[in-house]
Order: structure tokens, then C-alpha cells, then sequence
């Protein structure tokens, strides 16, 4: 059955070959299957029922719990600050990213120290980041403490409040990760060739111009993989609500993963928590699988 | 400061020392706040080890929030099932004895359990097996700040009816004094409310007829009207600036800086109020009131039905023999009488809460004794999924972010979900 | 990475002879800077204060440097024994992953058999969605396996998760090691594990590191598994530790505060040491996945 692809001695390197398989692939191929694969497709039969994780699975309910997810307000929600996440890095995280990344990807003083320093963030846990401004955020204690008591206004309680305590938690998403597709432009622009830039300087092009259409279109396949990598964190985020709101004010602050740990897992709802766990996997499996064949094809 | 050194220094020995020593280790997990009743728990472990050669019990606190989480998980692990727990019954205590994590201790226990008051020792016997002991009970009264009522020039007796009650918030803004404190960032406090309004709306019966699906369950009119008066009481924006992400641990410290009026809380926010102050020290007691919460126009309810609970240490079904022997040990009249002494909660051995000296804890064991009716935590009492709901809407009620109607409904769609 | 090698348009900003523009370069990069830095030196600074004052004053220094928080932190057994469980779970995560992952890639690039390129295929369906999806089937099975509240319900998972990124890592590097030093090895008689062993292992130091890196890090700051996977605090991961401890003295900022500081210190120490490294791991693995 198999044969070595540089053999030369079939006989002799084809029972090497097969006796090298059964030990190098099981390992790999067992834990992907037991902890990935498995649970997945579990996922999706314990979606068709009630069960509190004890006992028999028998209390078939059909699409029910898929029907209760949508129709609650609270995952409705979830879905939209989902959403809020993504466009808030698209329109805001990663044009601030690309300009940093402009300022500090040459040679000029003090790039690679502010380079570091920008990418500082993403080092850091989530949940640490979470509680350092949840801390800021607090209105008798923090920076916004600090702020109204200046300006001799009344504490302002930003997660306390429903519009503005996700804004607090899309402003921490922003100062956590900016620095990360910060630094995949950086090593971007530094591949941008020099002699195209030169050409279009000849031929009289002006700063916007050579970024417009020299740069940018060099940058294409950088900001693709960046608008990526900022989709498929944003569907999982839960760090920074656990830390800084754990969903409240009025739970108006969960995304899917939040809603499936409160309202799943520490309920011990499984056939629900499932079925939120299916729609997060659809939802990932659909964009990751057309993203990466339509707007990634080429890269 | 003192004692959080003493307690990490006490960490580290214990952490230490505890493989070397022990050959039982039995583990007791609670949420107890209240630091002068986890001194006296730990004295009688301590006092038990002292005696018992080859056992070690401790006790171990689990933040409320944690343990409300972590709990069925924990009990489904074999290596992390604490040996006994904190209990406040009901719903929950019936999800777990289905779930055959419990130990029936009645045989080895029962004649401590006979010393014992014995509507406590009944809310932890199911099918007339007993899951472990009781040691405390507890009603719910609203805390006031004497001085700020002086301020604001209201009085207690005047707010013994929902109008009265509804007059005396109103001065009390008017007065700039934040009137009602709430931790509603943790929820479950904010259930306090809409609980007792079920019960003044609808009496005695109204959460056993919901439960029992009467009169459309959850969805019956005693519910809408709690939900109601919850907004009616929202509307005066009664509860201190952010509630909605103020922890328990935080309301009390509000309540102890005295910031706030009013908290709707159990006894143990007496321990609590303290410690967590900015000052470390809270209101002296004297300046503390208590009083019942109001009855409502044309509502069913007595001024003198109590919301409360009953707490036990039940005991799991892999946990060693000595933790029935301790739980008997701690339940003696001795460790009793120092918690009633000491004021740290109202005791269920019987007689010991005659020595209560702490007027405050004392007003509540009065009421406790002349309650007519006693109803245990509604998110207790409804079970582990149930539960969350009521506390989930509570909250959303009184902000207005769902009507008193669709509020009523979410908890009998959870029931009929479960 | 951190040395252009070309003059690039980026350049062009801070290029001297254009002083404005280099001025207001830094002008842009220092309040950023700023941003970015304060929080992480507030948390810092306000571990010294008393509660009181950081109520009075939570920006600036403190008025009175009080070691005391921080001692408290480091002379208990608590933050050592977090931090310890991190490391003990992400070493453990990494040697796993690496070892694991490497046979793999190593038996996709250099063996051709029936059905590799579906197995390959389906060993990256893990790329397509996040463990999270699936976290509470996971936790049954965990539990199922008895290994709920062990450093194993965790590791296990975690590396689970983390093959599908690195058996493509590797795959593809060690399908950079030339053909034809694989046929003459195997000419000369040696087998697959040894050149496995003493050629694709110290060919492939780069790769290895980033595998290493993403994994470690990704281990070391994970929340969503071990909150899931772990009951006892004697086992909790400093992620973990830092949420429970803040549960527990939530209206004392100023030693929670403190304790971030102070658990958050190894990971800002190793990105001081070795930022070069850590920085090319996560963005090259990253790009190159």
C-alpha cells in the first residue's frame, strides 16, 4: 500500500515506510480525533436534546434548543457585538494598524523600540489585559475616576452602562491588538520593492499616490491575512468579557463564546450549550472555508 | 491587614504541611463572607483535628459567584468533589440528589439532627433521606443607615406599607442620599426585591402555584404585578449610580461607607459591611437598623412572611466516613453558642439563638421565630437552571429592559425548558 | 524581521531633510506610545497606594511607596503555586505538541501513501473553527476519561488543538530539507526514524521555535479551557488564580492591582529577553499558516 516517495529500494524502504506510519501518525491522529473531531460532531447529536450532562441523553427535543437560542434576546445581542467586534476592527483597528505600521517600519529613530513597545499588548493574557481596564474603566478608582473627578462631574460607570460598556470593551479589543497587524505590515511593507517605489517617483507620483497604488496593492495579501486573523478572534472572544463585564450590564455585553460558557456551560444546559457551540462552528467553518477560497486564493 | 497576613501565612502552613501530616483530608467547601463565622468554623476544625488523629478537615471558601458555576462540575469530578459543601437546599439540593451525588448521613447523624430545629433539618431531607446538616438560617430584613434616614428626616414606621415605603425613597433623593445600595453586577441580589414582592403580592402560596403551573404558572398576575412594582420602585432611580456592575462584595462596602440608605439583604451583610469598607471599620452597629420589607395594597402577603434561607453542609457520596462524625462534631451546642454570641448568623441548634447578644442579629431570630411563613431563596428553591433565569430577569426588569409580562414569561419558558 | 533591508516608502516619513514630518511622526508615536503603555504602569504604581489613595489619586505616583501589597503577594504560596501550574501546563503542552505534530509533519512531507492527502486534509479541519465551539462536548468527554480537575483534561485538549497549525508548520519546512539528502540517506541504509532524528530535527531549529513559541504562549495565557477542565484552586493556571483572587478582594483594587502586576511580570520579562524571538514566532506562524 505504501510506497517512499524518494524510494529506490521498494522492497527494503516500503516496510520501512509503513512500519514508520503506524508509529509517526497514530499519536497526532488519535488526540485530533478524541478532542477535536469527536466533540464537533457530539456537538451537533447533543444539539438535538435536552440534557443536563447526567444521566441518559434521551429527551429528544428535535431543533428546539437551536430555536431558543435564536429566540433569545441575549444571543440576538451576543451575535450583534459578534458583528460590532469585526467591523470595529476592520474600520478602525486595522487602518490605525497599517498607519503605524507606515511610521514605524524603516529605519527611522526609534521604529523598533515603538514597534516592540505597540506589540507589548498582544503579549500579555486577555484576561490580565481585562482586568487592568476594567480597573481604569471603574468609576470610583480608575482613569475615568480620575477624569470626572478633574472635571468635578458626577463618577461616570462606563460598565454599568449599556451603551458603553461593550464601546469599552471594542476600545480594549482595539489597544490589545492593533500592534499584532501592526507587526504583520510591518514585515509586509519591509518585502514592498524599493524600485517600483523609485519608478513612480519619476514619474511624478505624490505620497498618496505611491501608497494608493505602489504600496497598498503590495500590502494586498498582508491585509487580507490580517482581515483574517481579526474575523476569526473576534468570533472568539471571551476573555475580556469575563474580566471586564462578565456579560452585564443587563447582559448586553456577551458574544456567542460568553453566551455559551453562562448560559451553557455553567448552567450545565449541554443539549443548548451545544447547539450555540454548532451555530459558533457554522459560522466559523462558513467564513474560514469561503474566505480562504474566494478572497485568499491567490495569496 | 493583620488578618489577611495571618490567613496567608496560615495558607502557606497549611499547604505545607498538608501531605505530611494527614491521612483523611476532608474538604468543606463554602461561600461564607461573614469572617467572624469562618473563625469560628475554623476553630472547630481545628478543634476536631486536635482530637482526631489522622484526620484534617478544612474548610474552603469559593467566591458566591464561583461556586454557583463551578459546583456541578465539580461534583461530577472525582478528584475535586469537595467532601462536603455549602447548601442552601431546594431546587438545587433536588438536581443533585437525582444526580446521586449526595450521601444519605441520616443513620450516622441522627441524633444530632434530632437537637437540631427541625424545619431546617427538613429542607435538607429529601424522601426522608438526609444529605447533611443545617447550622444556620437567615431572613432577609432591609438594612438602614440610622443616620441618613435622620437626614432625610424619614422614619421606619412610616415604611411599612408599599406607598410609605415609595415616599420615603422619594425623600431620601430629595435629601441627595442614594437610597437603596445593590449589588446587581452579581444579579441574585436584585432577586431579593422581585421575590419579596411575589410574596406580599401573592401570599404564601404564590411560588408553589407558579411551580405547579396554576393560573398560567409564571405567567400568572402576581408575577406581572411584582414585575410592576419592581419598575414603579426602579422609576424613582432608587439604587446607587453603576449598580449594574456593582459586585455583592462592592454593595457592601457602599453600604459600610455609608453611602447608601438601604440594602434588602441576608445578616451577613453585618460581617461584611465591615471589612469591605474604605475604612476597614463600616457602620458601628448602632447606627444600623432593620426592618421587614413592605406589604403591598390589597396583596395576600403578611409584613411578617420572611424571604430567607437555611444553609447545611451536605455531604457527598464519595466522601469519607469521619465527614458525617465532623459535620455532628461542628453542629455541637458549643460552636453554636459562639456563633450566637458572637453574632455572626442565627444558629439551628436548638436554644442557642436565646444567646445571640447583637440586637441587630437578634431583631432578625425574633422574626425568624415569628414568621408565619418562611420561604427559601427563590433561585434556590427553583433549581440550578431556573433559578438563574429569575435572577437574570430580576435584574432586567428593574432597568427596563424587559416588561413585567415578558419578564414572568422567560421564567416559565426556563421552567418548561428544564 | 527588525531590519529593513530596502528603503521603503515607510522610510520616507522619518527621512532626515523632512522635519516636520519627522516631528510630527513622533508626536503621533509618543501619545500612542503613551496609551499604550499607562494601564500597564498604572497597574504597576497603584499596587504601592493604599485603597484610600488610589480613590484620591489613581494616576500618579504614589505619594507613599507601600511594599507591603507586593510582599504580602510574594512571600505567600498562592502566586507561586499559579504560576508554577502555568508552566508545568504549557511546558507540558509544548513538548507534547512539538513532538507529536513533528512525527506527523515529518511522515505528511516525506512519505507517500494511500489517502495522505485526505488525512492531511482532515488533520487541518482544526484551522476552520476555534475549541471553543466545542467546549462542552469536550468537557464531557474530559469528564468521561476521569481526567476532569487534572493538568491532563487540559494539556491534552489544548494540544489537540493546536496540531492542526503545527503539523502545517512543520509539514511544510521539513518539506524544504532537499529530496536528494533524503535519497541518499536512505541509500545508505538509514531509516526513517534516524533521519528523522539527526537530520530533519536539527535542520528544522527555526520552525521548532516557532511551534514552541505559539504553543507556550498560547498555553500560558489561555483562560476558556482551564475555567472549564479545573475545580481545584491548587491546580489553577495564574489566569485562573488572578480572576479568582480578584473575586475574592473585588473591592480592594489596590492588591488586585498588584497582584496583575506581579503575575503578568514573566511574560513582560520574556518578551524584554526575547522579543526577536517571540515576535518572529507569532507573526511567522501567523503568516506562514
Amino acid at each position: 500500500m505504501s510506497t517512499a516517495r524518494y524510494d529506490e529500494n521498494p522492497a527494503r524502504a516500503g516496510m520501512g515506510a509503513v512500519g514508520a506510519l503506524v508509529i509517526l501518525l497514530p499519536p497526532a491522529l488519535l488526540l485530533f480525533t478524541l478532542f477535536v473531531i469527536w466533540p464537533i460532531g457530539e456537538a451537533s447529536w447533543y444539539s438535538l436534546f435536552n440534557w443536563n450532562g447526567l444521566g441518559p441523553v434521551d429527551r429528544f427535543i428535535g431543533l428546539k434548543n437551536y430555536k431558543w437560542a435564536f429566540e433569545s434576546a441575549v444571543f440576538q445581542r451576543a451575535i450583534f457585538n459578534n458583528l460590532l467586534v469585526i467591523v470595529v476592527s476592520l474600520v478602525i483597528q486595522l487602518p490605525l494598524a497599517l498607519g503605524v505600521a507606515l511610521l514605524v517600519a524603516g529605519r527611522a529613530w526609534g521604529s523598533v523600540a515603538f514597534r516592540m513597545i505597540f506589540f507589548l499588548p498582544y503579549v500579555l493574557a486577555d484576561i490580565a489585559a481585562g482586568l487592568i481596564w476594567r480597573f481604569m474603566f471603574d468609576g470610583d478608582y480608575g482613569l475615568v475616576a480620575a477624569i470626572t473627578h478633574a472635571l468635578e462631574m458626577k463618577p461616570v460607570y462606563l460598565l454599568a452602562s449599556d451603551p458603553w460598556a461593550f464601546s469599552a470593551i471594542l476600545a480594549v479589543v482595539v489597544w490589545k491588538y492593533f500592534g499584532f497587524h501592526m507587526m504583520l505590515y510591518v514585515a509586509g511593507l519591509q518585502g514592498v520593492d524599493k524600485s517600483l517605489l523609485e519608478a513612480a517617483e519619476i514619474d511624478g507620483a505624490n505620497a498618496w499616490q505611491k501608497f494608493r497604488h505602489v504600496t497598498l496593492p503590495m500590502l494586498a495579501p498582508m491585509i487580507r491575512l490580517s482581515i483574517f486573523f481579526a474575523v476569526v478572534g473576534s468570533l472568539q472572544l471571551f476573555d475580556f468579557v469575563a474580566a471586564l463585564t462578565r456579560g452585564g450590564p443587563f447582559d448586553t455585553t456577551h458574544t456567542m463564546v460568553s453566551f455559551l460558557y453562562y448560559f451553557g456551560v455553567t448552567r450545565m444546559r449541554v443539549g443548548f450549550g451545544s447547539a450555540v457551540g454548532d451555530v459558533l462552528f457554522v459560522v466559523c467553518v462558513a467564513f474560514a472555508w469561503g474566505y480562504r477560497r474566494w478572497v485568499m486564493r491567490d495569496d | 491587614m493583620s488578618i489577611r497576613t495571618l490567613a496567608l501565612a496560615s495558607c502557606c502552613i497549611l499547604a505545607l504541611a498538608a501531605p505530611a501530616l494527614a491521612d483523611t483530608t476532608i474538604t468543606i467547601l463554602h461561600v461564607n463572607d461573614n469572617k467572624t463565622a469562618v473563625k469560628i468554623w475554623d476553630q472547630s476544625a481545628a478543634d476536631y483535628n486536635a482530637s482526631h488523629k489522622g484526620v484534617k478537615v478544612q474548610f474552603k471558601y469559593l467566591e458566591n459567584e464561583a461556586i454557583k458555576a463551578k459546583l456541578p462540575t465539580m461534583l461530577q469530578s472525582q478528584d475535586s468533589r469537595p467532601d462536603a459543601f455549602y447548601s442552601w437546599g431546594g431546587g438545587v439540593l433536588d438536581a443533585q440528589t437525582k444526580a446521586g451525588f449526595l450521601k444519605d448521613i441520616k443513620g450516622e447523624v441522627g441524633d444530632v439532627a434530632n437537637k437540631l430545629s427541625p424545619t431546617a433539618v427538613a429542607a435538607f431531607t429529601v424522601d426522608g433521606k438526609l444529605y447533611g446538616l443545617p447550622f444556620d438560617t437567615d431572613a432577609v430584613p432591609i438594612f438602614y443607615n440610622k443616620a441618613l434616614f435622620a437626614k432625610a428626616g424619614v422614619k421606619p414606621e412610616d415604611m411599612q406599607s408599599w406607598d410609605g415605603f415609595l415616599a420615603a425613597v422619594k425623600k431620601l433623593k430629595a435629601a441627595g442620599v442614594t437610597p437603596i445600595v445593590v449589588g446587581a453586577g452579581e444579579k441574585w441580589p436584585m432577586h431579593f426585591w422581585y421575590s419579596y414582592l411575589v410574596m406580599r403580592i401573592g401570599g404564601s402560596q404564590a411560588l408553589a402555584d407558579a411551580k405547579a403551573g396554576k393560573d398560567g404558572g409564571f405567567n400568572n398576575p402576581t408575577f406581572v404585578e411584582a414585575g410592576q412594582r419592581l419598575q414603579e420602585l426602579a422609576a424613582l432611580q432608587p439604587f446607587q449610580p453603576g449598580y449594574a456592575s456593582t459586585s455583592h462584595a462592592q454593595s457592601a462596602a457602599i453600604f459600610g461607607d455609608g453611602k447608601a440608605a438601604m440594602d434588602l439583604m441576608g445578616s451577613w451583610l453585618l460581617g461584611m459591611q465591615g471589612p469591605n469598607a474604605s475604612n476597614g471599620k463600616g457602620q458601628p452597629e448602632s447606627n444600623i437598623g432593620v426592618m421587614p420589607f413592605p406589604t403591598l395594597p390589597g396583596g395576600k402577603g403578611e409584613i411578617g412572611d420572611t424571604l430567607g434561607g437555611v444553609h447545611a453542609f451536605l455531604v457527598t457520596k464519595t466522601a469519607p466516613a469521619e465527614t458525617a462524625d465532623f459535620l455532628k462534631f461542628f453542629s455541637s451546642e458549643k460552636y453554636a453558642k459562639e456563633a450566637a454570641e458572637a453574632g455572626a448568623y442565627i444558629p439551628v441548634v436548638n436554644g442557642t439563638a436565646a444567646y445571640i447578644k447583637d440586637p441587630l442579629v437578634k431583631q432578625i431570630a425574633e422574626m425568624l421565630a415569628k414568621t408565619k411563613y418562611h420561604q427559601n431563596f427563590f433561585d434556590q428553591d427553583l433549581g440550578p437552571s431556573v433559578g438563574r433565569v429569575i435572577n437574570d430577569v430580576s435584574v432586567d426588569v428593574a432597568a427596563s429592559k424587559t416588561t413585567p409580562k415578558a419578564a414572568a414569561a422567560a421564567i416559565q419558558e426556563a421552567e418548561e425548558q428544564q | 524581521m527588525t531590519e529593513a533591508v530596502r528603503l521603503t516608502q515607510a522610510e520616507e516619513i522619518g527621512r532626515p531633510g523632512l522635519p516636520i514630518a519627522a516631528v510630527a511622526r513622533l508626536a503621533v508615536l509618543i501619545v500612542l506610545a503613551t496609551i499604550v503603555l499607562y494601564p500597564l504602569i498604572a497597574t504597576a504604581l497603584d499596587g504601592f497606594k493604599s485603597l484610600g489613595e488610589l480613590h484620591d489619586n489613581p494616576l500618579g505616583l504614589p505619594r507613599q511607596w507601600d511594599w507591603r501589597n507586593y510582599w504580602e503577594i510574594l512571600g505567600g504560596a498562592r502566586y507561586w503555586r499559579v504560576l508554577g501550574n502555568s508552566l508545568v501546563i504549557a511546558l507540558a503542552t509544548v513538548f507534547l505538541t512539538l513532538v507529536v505534530s513533528a512525527m506527523a509533519a515529518f511522515a505528511f512531507a516525506h512519505i507517500k501513501f494511500f489517502g495522505d492527502r485526505y488525512l492531511f486534509a482532515y488533520v487541518q479541519i482544526g484551522l476552520l473553527f476555534p475549541s471553543t465551539a466545542a467546549i462542552l462536548p469536550v468537557f464531557i468527554k474530559v469528564r468521561d476519561l476521569g481526567l476532569l480537575d487534572s493538568y491532563w483534561g487540559v494539556i491534552l485538549p489544548q494540544v489537540a488543538f493546536a496540531l492542526s497549525m503545527a503539523v502545517l508548520l512543520l509539514r511544510n519546512a521539513f518539506k524544504q530539507i532537499p529530496s536528494e539528502l533524503f535519497d541518499a540517506a536512505l541509500i545508505d541504509g538509514c531509516g526513517y526514524f534516524r533521519f528523522f532524528r539527526h537530520v530533519t530535527l536539527p535542520l528544522s531549529g527555526p520552525i521548532l521555535s516557532t511551534v514552541a513559541v505559539i504553543g507556550f504562549v498560547n498555553s500560558w495565557n489561555g483562560y476558556l479551557l482551564p475555567l472549564v477542565m479545573l475545580d481545584s484552586d491548587s491546580r489553577y493556571p495564574w489566569t485562573l488564580g488572578l480572576m479568582a483572587y480578584q473575586g475574592q478582594y473585588s473591592t480592594s483594587w489596590q492588591l488586585v492591582l498588584a497582584f496583575i502586576t506581579l503575575t503578568i511580570l514573566p511574560a513582560i520579562l520574556m518578551f524584554l529577553l526575547a522579543q526577536r524571538y517571540i515576535v518572529a514566532g507569532l507573526t511567522a506562524g501567523a503568516v506562514k499558516g
